[in-house]
């Protein structure tokens, strides 16, 4: 189904994050070596790298782009406690002849004590506003009141979480004005992902964990809530996929929500669809170097040097087949548990967010059935021997 | 090395040789089996590797540890260090009669016999080797051998080795060590520090030490536990792991007090700590009776003394095998490849992969990023249509004009592909509705408003007609037969005519369907259709015409003569075998014509409820021979199944009603294809339904995805169409040309004439006749600004544009009179200021990147930079 071709990327250490604009013409990347580079697609197809620059003094972890309404604008954020935002301007005619490109850094936002370990802008109706979440625990969203002025950004909101941040991401929403909502992962969550609404009248959010995840987010109906206060939300797991073996790094979802793609410690890139029922399936498989799975089941475990044995919980999840479930106990709260991290549901005013960390000492969180509905209210951590 | 615990080793320059050791050494030979089959005699290391057996050394027994020489020549000669504190040199190679044949089988030994824990090779000066030892009262630890020792002054070398190449046995042995360290200690681990050749860091016992060779009176040390496999960072020199039964302390030698970071502590004891050789901060580690490789990615740069910052760490476990892992190397070249062995000596070969981080772009390519790579991935053109995602669907869809044939709402579903029966059914019950719509329209006598009630779909119009049908006895024709069908009233025409079964204007006739449906080869269907209309000897022609034809099916014959053996008998055998065979044709139409045929009076359920056939059938048939109740209540119940699965069919229950936005949402919660909904909804819905707030967010996303797209000109169409409906969604003006004089826009005059629209005119000045005018402001008669290029005042038509510009002018041409021909716009730069008729503007900048007025050099064009995006239309087909 998908072929995949090498790009030399030049960089000179790890790469942590690409990011593509609005149209897909034009890319971005950073890395560990400090520096972000940007891409321009031709009309052949080909990526240029057009930018090239150092852009922070630590390892870059995360570079995303600002809607093409706001020009073109990049912000990063890095281990070095800072985010920042870079407008590409109209340079020298030499560098146009090169085809090289020329980035001004407008701010750098300094409030963070620790790393800045993920950036990203708001939805565009929402004018132009960022939101970053740093090690810490502290989720900070600025806005720029003047779009015309990059350099002014306003800090809005400061929102504390118990746990270290790794990820965000802002609902693409404008319908559901309120948000509030808890995330009963309690493994370190690596990435989240809210998928494009497209009219859907639910969300749809994928998070990389031990495993794959993907719950959707089913406002309850106005008529049935009482008039006021925030959108509750039903919360469904509709998948849950453990092939990845180990711990899930990135997903991603395609421009109509319904292709998610992770990529796990198995160094395999994986789609995933829903067919017609609901059904979220694996549709594809890729090793990371590019090269096709060997063997003819792409369910199976690829890469027999990193096997194991855990039975696949799709078939209990999907269908009808009922039953209940659970997440496995959490180890005991580990001393230098400064990696996990923590998932932050990103509503778009975020004043009224009740938050909602899961803390790492709950013993185990239960399912009492996968259909169930689940208001946003914190689930009670139950005895540790019930159940189950 | 005990016997039963196999080590392993790396060629440090050979990379495909690695040496594993118990109590024997064995040199191996890695080969990759991608294209080739697995060897005889050669063990598979992975997927696409396989090792074979070079060759084995059991010369020295007592093994207790290894190091492989780190120079480039001579290969495969290795450091073993022994039980009784020997350290022996020996090879693997073949080449015995190189020059460095001697070196070979000499021996180091320490005064005291005590067993060697530790042997490092000095990065920088090859020939020291430290052999860390076991304590002894009165002997010193740490033993810094010069493997070239004998030959000292080292000036003839060629001439020495033919000198002693017949007297080994006095060179074999030399017992006098370059430096001695640490006395009355025991050396647990050992390893030199790239910074200096003469710094060797060792874990003594209950600390670690640094010696300097250039002053060994001296030494460095911290008091530790964490004493064992010190090791240094090949990225940073200055980090270095060691470690104390299950913990592992990462220690800054920039300050060496303290342990800079402690990793989590493991339940089992740890054997083995290594850094990658390739990539920077991947710290391996295994403990003992485990199957797993718990790797430690450090993320951060260690950073300048005084700096608190919190480490960045991520843990992550790799499980290469089964069985518990003896021990395990990273390989020196290959990024992040490694090996492991097992107890029994089974190996594999695998490679840690990066962290992988993706994105997907907006044209369904998946771009990923492993490690320092980059890799692209692309869906394929020649797919399977049916396995495409919506994403690629719609975009196709969107290309093909699809949604945007308003004269044949049918042909719509062709262009999606003509591949979706829900599509095909969707389109067909539009077309249907807007051609009642039309013809409603013309004939304004009919009595009733039924116009609203088209769009308000079967389930409505039934509604509407409650109780005021009557059944009779209608006579089969061609067969002495009467059934019960209902009497068609205006709604049930109606409805029929929405199913499609008969035409407006035409009497109760479905002659024309049944010809439309032979012509497109449905045989069963058209069969159906026409038993349905109790006219059996149509079908039986019909299904003869099928088997006859040449794409049909013979047993269309065989289906026919079972037809023409109908009989009315109740108990018949005809009967009974046809109500249990029936269930086993596989085309539902025939299936459900000898339901019919076999159905007792009044019971249709064989019909009604036959999934496969299409809903505007089923419909049509209960219109024909349900009762108003019974009618009622099952297109109640098959909407609701409808709304439920989102099934499209069900439009022509609903209409484009709010049952119909039910409908279609689920619909869209099921696919996603916000374009089918938005283009439904655009035909011709109540105002009160497309400004249904789900309607808008569909539209608005449709518009969303075709900007990603840069379709911006399907986008364009859309709006257009769409403002054809709704007429509010017009955008308002965005730009207004107003006098420099007197501020008041100079399109004033233009809006005066009439059937202008103001869309147009504020761009451009129109060719009104009074050609003199229009150069000046309509209010105040001064002049308009002049175009910088052709330094005429705006408001004249451009005279001839000069270079590439003929095709575009054709295109515009060759469309209607517009107001102002683009050529003749106002352009103006929103930097500078500077501006002129678009035509000339154009063609200035294909060639220019500054501005046209001299003395500024505003670079107006790439200020824009979405400005310089090609349309995504004209370059694809």
């Amino acid at each position: 189904m998908f072929v995949a071709r090498s790009i030399a990327a030049d960089h000179k250490d790890l790469i942590h994050d690409v990011s593509f604009d609005f149209h897909g013409r034009r890319m971005a990347t950073c890395s560990s070596d400090q520096s972000v580079k940007v891409w321009d697609k031709s009309e052949s197809g080909d990526w240029h790298c057009t930018a090239s620059w150092k852009t922070h003094s630590g390892s870059v972890w995360r570079v995303t782009w600002a809607h093409p309404e706001f020009g073109q604008v990049l912000a990063s954020c890095s281990f070095d406690r800072t985010a920042a935002v870079w407008e590409e301007i109209v340079g020298e005619s030499n560098d146009k002849l090169r085809g090289q490109s020329h980035w001004v850094k407008r701010t750098t936002l300094v409030d963070s004590r620790t790393s800045v370990t993920d950036v990203k802008f708001a939805p565009k109706h929402m004018g132009l506003m960022l939101a970053t979440c740093s090690a810490d625990g502290i989720v900070r969203i600025y806005e720029a009141p003047d779009v015309m002025n990059l350099s002014q950004w306003s800090l809005q909101h400061e929102i504390s979480c118990k746990l270290s941040c790794s990820c965000i991401s802002w609902n693409p929403s404008r319908k559901y004005a309120k948000a509030e909502t808890l995330m009963t992962v309690t493994d370190p969550v690596h990435d989240i992902a809210f998928a494009p609404n497209l009219g859907r009248s639910f969300h749809i959010l994928a998070i990389a964990t031990k495993d794959v995840r993907i719950f959707t987010l089913k406002p309850v109906r106005k008529e049935l809530t009482s008039s006021g206060g925030p959108t509750k939300f039903e919360i469904h797991i509709v998948a849950q996929f453990d092939n990845h073996n180990s711990q899930v790094w990135r997903v991603s979802w395609n421009i109509t929500g319904t292709v998610l793609a992770s990529s796990g410690d198995d160094g395999c890139v994986r789609l995933w669809k829903a067919n017609y029922m609901d059904n979220w399936k694996c549709t594809g498989i890729l090793k990371g170097n590019g090269s096709p799975v060997n063997g003819s089941s792409q369910q199976g475990n690829s890469n027999p040097s990193l096997g194991s044995n855990i039975p696949s919980l799709q078939n209990s999840l999907n269908g009808s087949s009922a039953g209940r479930y659970f997440f496995p106990p959490l180890d005991s709260p580990r001393a230098g548990s400064r990696w996990s991290s923590y998932a932050q549901l990103l509503p778009p005013p975020p004043p009224p967010l009740v938050e909602h960390s899961c803390d790492a000492d709950t013993a185990n969180l239960q399912y009492p059935h996968p259909r169930r509905r689940y208001l946003s209210r914190p689930l009670n951590p139950l005895p540790e021997n019930e159940g189950v | 090395m005990s016997g039963t615990k196999p080590d392993i080793l790396w060629a440090p320059h050979q990379v495909d040789r690695f040496v594993v050791c118990d109590s024997e050494l064995s040199l191996y030979h890695v080969e990759s089996t991608v294209n080739s089959e697995l060897k005889a005699g050669s063990l598979r290391l992975s997927e696409d590797s396989a090792a074979t057996l070079l060759s084995i050394n059991s010369d020295t027994p007592y093994m207790k540890c290894v190091a492989w020489y780190l120079n480039y020549d001579p290969e495969c000669l290795l450091a073993v260090g022994q039980a009784n504190g020997r350290v022996v040199l020996t090879s693997l190679g073949q080449d015995h009669n190189s020059k460095f044949k001697d070196l070979i089988g000499k021996e180091f030994v320490p005064k005291h016999a005590r067993q060697c824990n530790t042997l490092a090779w000095n990065p920088l000066d090859s020939n020291w080797l430290a052999a860390g030892l076991d304590k002894h009262r009165a002997d010193f630890s740490v033993l810094i051998w010069d493997i070239c020792s004998k030959y000292t002054p080292d000036i003839v070398p060629m001439e020495k080795v033919k000198l002693s190449a017949g007297e080994t046995e006095t060179t074999l042995l030399v017992t006098k060590p370059l430096y001695e360290l640490g006395q009355n200690d025991a050396c647990l681990s050992l390893c030199w520090l790239p910074r200096d050749q003469k710094l060797l860091l060792a874990g003594m016992h209950r600390n670690l030490a640094i010696f300097d060779l250039r002053n060994t009176s001296q030494k460095m040390f911290v008091n530790t536990k964490a004493v064992q496999g010190v090791t240094v960072d090949p990225y940073f020199h200055d980090r270095v792991a060691s470690f104390y039964e299950g913990q592992v302390a990462i220690w800054d030698l920039r300050k060496f007090e303290k342990p800079v970071l402690t990793l989590t502590e493991q339940p089992k004891p740890l054997t083995k700590v290594a850094w990658c050789p390739t990539r920077t901060g991947l710290l391996a580690t295994l403990t003992r009776d485990s199957n797993i490789i718990r790797l430690y990615d450090m993320q951060h740069t260690p950073t300048p003394i005084g700096d608190e910052t919190e480490p960045t760490i991520i843990e992550r476990s790799v499980q290469p095998c089964d069985n518990y892992i003896a021990s395990f190397a990273w390989h020196p070249t290959s990024q992040n490849r490694m090996i492991v062995v097992t107890p029994n000596r089974t190996m594999s070969d695998f490679t840690v992969f990066e962290r992988i981080s993706l994105a997907w772009s907006p044209i369904t390519s998946l771009m990923w990023a492993c490690g320092r790579h980059l890799y692209e991935c692309t869906e394929e053109e020649n797919d399977n249509s049916l396995e495409k995602d919506i994403a690629t669907k719609m975009r196709l869809r969107a290309l093909s004009r699809y949604g945007l044939d308003t004269e044949q709402v049918w042909r719509n579903h062709i262009l999606a592909g003509n591949e979706d029966p829900q599509l095909k059914s969707l389109w067909y019950t539009l077309h249907y509705i807007l051609c009642i719509q039309y013809t409603e329209d013309m004939d304004q006598k009919s009595p009733g408003n039924k116009g609203s009630l088209v769009y308000a779909g079967i389930k409505s119009i039934v509604k509407s007609s409650l109780g005021m049908v009557e059944s009779s006895r209608h006579n089969w024709s061609g067969l002495d037969k009467q059934s019960d069908t209902q009497n068609l009233n205006e709604e049930r025409i109606l409805a029929l005519q929405l199913c499609g079964w008969i035409k407006k204007g035409t009497d109760v006739d479905v002659g024309p369907f049944l010809n439309s449906l032979v012509q497109e080869g449905e045989w069963e269907r058209a069969a159906a259709v026409a038993l349905f209309n109790l006219d059996i000897r149509r079908a039986i022609q019909i299904l003869n015409e099928g088997a006859s034809s040449e794409k049909g099916d013979l047993n269309l014959n065989v289906v026919a003569m079972a037809l023409s053996g109908y009989t009315d008998e109740k108990n018949s055998l005809w009967r009974e075998m046809c109500s249990t065979l029936r269930l086993q044709l596989n085309n539902p139409y025939l299936c459900v014509m000898f339901a019919f045929l076999t159905s007792e009076t009044g019971s249709y359920d064989g019909v009604l409820y036959e999934n496969k056939v299409a809903v505007r059938d089923r419909v049509a048939f209960a219109c024909k021979f349900l009762s108003d109740t019974q009618l009622n209540r099952y297109i109640e119940k098959l909407t609701n199944e409808m709304k439920e699965a989102g099934n499209l069919e069900g439009i022509l229950l609903t209409g484009l009603t709010k049952d119909g936005v039910d409908l279609m949402e689920s619909y869209v919660d099921r696919t996603g294809d916000v374009q089918t909904a938005s283009y439904c909804m655009l035909q011709g819905s109540p105002l009160d339904v497309l400004k249904d707030e789900r309607v808008q967010y569909w539209i608005e996303n449709y518009r969303n995805l075709l900007d990603a797209w840069r379709f911006w000109h399907k986008r364009a169409e859309f709006d257009i169409h769409r403002s054809k409906l709704d007429p509010s969604s017009k955008p308002l003006a965005q730009v207004f040309v107003s006098c420099n004089f007197c501020g008041k826009s100079i399109s004033y005059s233009c809006s005066t004439v009439p059937h202008q629209g103001r869309g147009f005119s504020q761009y451009g000045v129109s060719g009104s006749p009074t050609k003199s005018k229009v150069t000046s402001c309509p209010g105040c008669r001064k002049p308009l600004p002049r175009c910088a290029l052709c330094l005429i005042n705006m408001g004249t038509p451009v005279s001839s544009c000069p270079g590439g510009t003929k095709s575009d002018e054709k295109v515009d041409l060759s469309k209607d009179k517009k107001l102002a021909q683009f050529n003749n716009w106002f352009t103006w730069c929103h930097n500078c200021r500077h501006g002129g008729h678009a035509g000339h503007m154009l063609s200035w900048f294909r060639d220019h990147a500054e501005c046209p007025v001299s003395a500024c050099t505003c670079k107006c064009m790439q200020l824009d930079t979405t400005g310089n995006l090609v349309p995504a239309e004209a370059v694809q087909p």
